[in-house]
């Protein structure tokens, strides 16, 4: 941001007396006050239109009323957004609006966080007078590989096409023929295809624009909704998990159900893209969910499984062998459990053969999406691990436990190389949320959490070290792998005094900001 | 002490009113098969399951989802219903209907009616006036829990 000199001016909303920056507009200077002046077209990400009427609001001194959204706020400026002239404005553009839309909030996926229907709601509340029929337009319009347009419910605020003009620049929408026909449609043949297209839905004031994969699945005032972070790239995309909380009779098939952007300015404004927003299925989809016993030891309760662990690494420890282990571990971690890594394997066992194994670099793009297709690289980075350079055989190589987190080898390796290599490993643990094709070569599997179920922090590829916390509760036997580490060390009897006040996470991110100068640094 | 002498009393004078309903109406029973005719009638039993009442015109019923003109449902799945249901006992579950002025249909249409209090509260919020409860089917039982939980198929009528 620029840190021009701006003048702070004075003026009243409502009688409210607010001091607000020069060049605002009334709308902005109302909205940050909490002030709320309805307005369809207005985003803040782009210029103002004044397309829609809505926010029509009376000023002092003005013989007509003016449009809240784009008069800039002048010293001493007396507004009402309240009165009887204005309410009635409002009413009157509503009824404009209504005219020529049609009755589908009962099959319209936005009925319920409509704006339109929110406004009827607050100042409408009239009985319809038109009696012509409605224009028929198109209603199922391919806009995009996940969009569909339907013409009747456009409201021609033209935020779409503003946001394909400043944000992504690619222009794929624009405003066809005139009057009543007027339509906002694609040029032939070339549908919006870029990798945020995603966000015109939710910029879409109405249902004209609606996303083909949350098409008919729910109702979104059945869905709760959590803040999270983006795991898909480093970025860190602050987002919003909308989840299916179930009902309380009947079985849902799944519980997330859409991801939208959570305003963050310091990353991803309010966009995210569509790699991001339609990859979720992650969560839902070929989860681990119990510990899978390939020994046949009895291993179906976490305590077993540690004291199993427990007994194997101890034994190397005595012997001096701790060499013998290898860790594998990923930047899909988060910084917490990077540092529980660092300390207990690295510090407290003297363990050399740590490796990371990291999904294969992707695409980018020149907005948000970054090539690492994990959510701590930098945080894996910075957190003083010796990673050795990944190689099947150094790994195998007399080791005796191998402690694998995640399962991106798989993408380094073909499975039957890994097998290959790793198949006379006497102890082969794997710690993983998704069942994948190494768990028939491990001796035990450990069903793991993804972020939207633990707590912690990542570091996005710019620095920034992001807190999350859970937005809804781990299945079957799924546990934090934070937690799992904190135990074993528990187990292993290293350092008592130090690792007992590891309860949750917040006592291990001070230690960590303590220990770790890239975290103390940064705030 | 007294208390207890008071119930007391309240049970006698309660088996007395009973008492005194069943001679009355007993009495005139007797004298009406005589043929003998007096103003007063005595209380009437409706012989059900033989004999039936007739159901008031406001009455709610057995659901039924209704029917367009092509035997297709009128419901949209629109899920308002699912959602005013007081006891949770529907579920819809909605697709793609390829006619893009139908858009939606239910794919799935399941009321519990183990669990349905019979409000109407579904009908009440229905913005397609597609679920009644006007079948006159008032005896709606079965020997199990499933038999009475409805799908489309029983409920499109
Ligand atoms: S499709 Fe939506 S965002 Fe675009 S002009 Fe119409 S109402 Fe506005
Ligand atoms: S840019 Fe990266 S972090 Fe943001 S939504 Fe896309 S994949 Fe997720
Ligand atoms: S009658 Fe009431 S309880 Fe029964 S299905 Fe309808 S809304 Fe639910
Ligand atoms: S309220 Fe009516 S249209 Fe909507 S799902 Fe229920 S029966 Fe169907
Ligand atoms: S918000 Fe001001 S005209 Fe639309």
């Amino acid at each position: 941001m620029s840190k021009e000199k701006t003048k702070m001016i004075h003026i009243q909303i409502d009688g409210k007396s607010l001091e607000v920056r020069e060049g605002t507009s009334v709308l902005e200077a109302a909205l940050q006050a909490g002030i709320e002046i309805p307005h369809l077209c207005y985003h803040p990400a782009f210029p103002s239109e004044g397309s829609c009427r809505m926010c029509l609001v009376e000023i002092e001194g003005r013989p007509d009323l003016e449009l809240a959204c784009s008069f800039p706020v002048k010293d001493g400026m007396k507004v009402s957004t309240q009165s009887e002239e204005v309410t009635k404005a409002r009413k009157n553009m509503l009824e404009f609006l209504l005219a020529e839309h049609p009755l589908d909030c009962p099959i319209c996926d936005k009925a319920g966080e409509c704006k339109l229907q929110d406004y009827y709601e607050q100042y409408g509340f009239f009985e319809s007078r038109f009696e012509e029929k409605k224009e028929k337009k198109e209603k199922k319009v391919e806009i995009g590989k996940t969009l569909l347009l339907d013409q009747e419910r456009c409201i021609l605020c033209t935020r779409c096409i503003r946001f394909l003009k400043e944000i992504t620049g690619t222009r794929e929408l624009g405003l066809f023929n005139r009057g009543v026909h007027t339509g906002v449609n694609i040029y032939e043949g070339n549908p919006v295809e870029n990798n945020y297209s995603g966000n015109l839905v939710d910029i879409c004031p109405v249902g004209a624009i609606t996303d083909k994969d949350f098409r008919f699945q729910t109702r979104n005032w059945f869905l709760g909704s959590g803040p999270s972070i983006c795991p898909l790239c480093g970025r860190g995309c602050n987002i919003d998990i909308e989840y299916h909380p179930g009902f309380p009779h009947f079985p849902v098939p799944k519980r997330v159900y859409r991801i939208g952007p959570r305003e963050n300015h310091r990353v991803n404004g309010y966009w995210i893209c569509d790699y991001g927003r339609y990859h979720y299925s992650y969560i839902d989809e070929d989860r681990q969910e119990q510990i899978v016993d390939n020994k046949k030891e009895k291993l179906d309760s976490w305590e077993r499984v540690l004291d199993f662990l427990k007994e194997r690494i101890k034994k190397l420890y005595y012997m001096n062998k701790t060499s013998r282990i290898a860790v594998l571990t990923s930047s899909w971690l988060s910084n917490e459990e990077l540092f529980l890594i660092r300390k207990i394997f690295q510090e407290d066992l003297n363990v050399e053969k740590i490796f990371l194994t990291d999904p294969l670099p992707g695409e980018e793009d020149n907005l948000l999406l970054t090539p690492e297709r994990s959510p701590n690289s930098k945080g894996a980075s910075q957190m003083g691990l010796n990673f050795k350079e990944l190689d099947l055989n150094k790994l195998a190589e007399r080791t005796e436990v191998l402690l694998m987190f995640g399962s991106h080898i798989t993408e380094h390796f073909a499975t039957a190389q890994t097998q290959e290599a790793i198949g006379g490993i006497e102890t082969k643990v794997l710690l993983n949320p998704h069942i994948s094709d190494l768990n028939s070569l491990m001796d035990v599997v450990l069903p793991t959490c993804v972020i939207a179920e633990k707590e912690g922090t990542l570091t996005n590829v710019k620095g920034l070290v992001q807190p999350f916390s859970p937005v809804f509760e781990a299945k079957g036997h799924c546990r934090p792998e934070w937690e799992v580490l904190v135990n074993l060390a528990k187990k292993l009897a290293l350092n008592f005094r130090y690792y007992s006040p590891f309860t949750s996470v917040k006592p291990i991110f001070k230690k960590m900001q303590k220990e770790i100068g890239f975290f103390g640094t940064k705030k | 002490m007294i208390r207890v002498l008071g119930n007391f009393i309240e049970i006698i004078r309660g088996s007395v009113i009973t008492a005194r309903h069943f001679i009355v109406n007993m009495w005139f029973h007797i004298v009406n098969l005589l043929g003998i005719k007096t103003q007063r009638k005595g209380a009437v039993t409706i012989q059900y399951p033989e004999e039936k009442k007739e159901l008031a015109y406001r009455h709610r019923s057995l659901h039924r989802l209704v029917k367009r003109e092509n035997g297709k449902p009128r419901c949209v799945a629109c899920m308002l219903c699912a959602t005013v249901c007081p006891s949770d006992c529907i579920y819809v579950e909605a697709a793609e209907d390829p006619d893009p002025e139908i858009q939606k249909y239910p794919s799935q249409f399941i009321i519990d009616l183990s669990r349905c209090c019979f409000c109407g509260f579904c009908v009440e919020a229905c913005p397609e006036d597609a679920i009644r409860m006007d079948t006159s089917l008032i005896e709606v039982a079965g020997d199990n829990r499933d038999a009475l939980v409805y799908d489309k198929d029983n409920l499109l009528r």
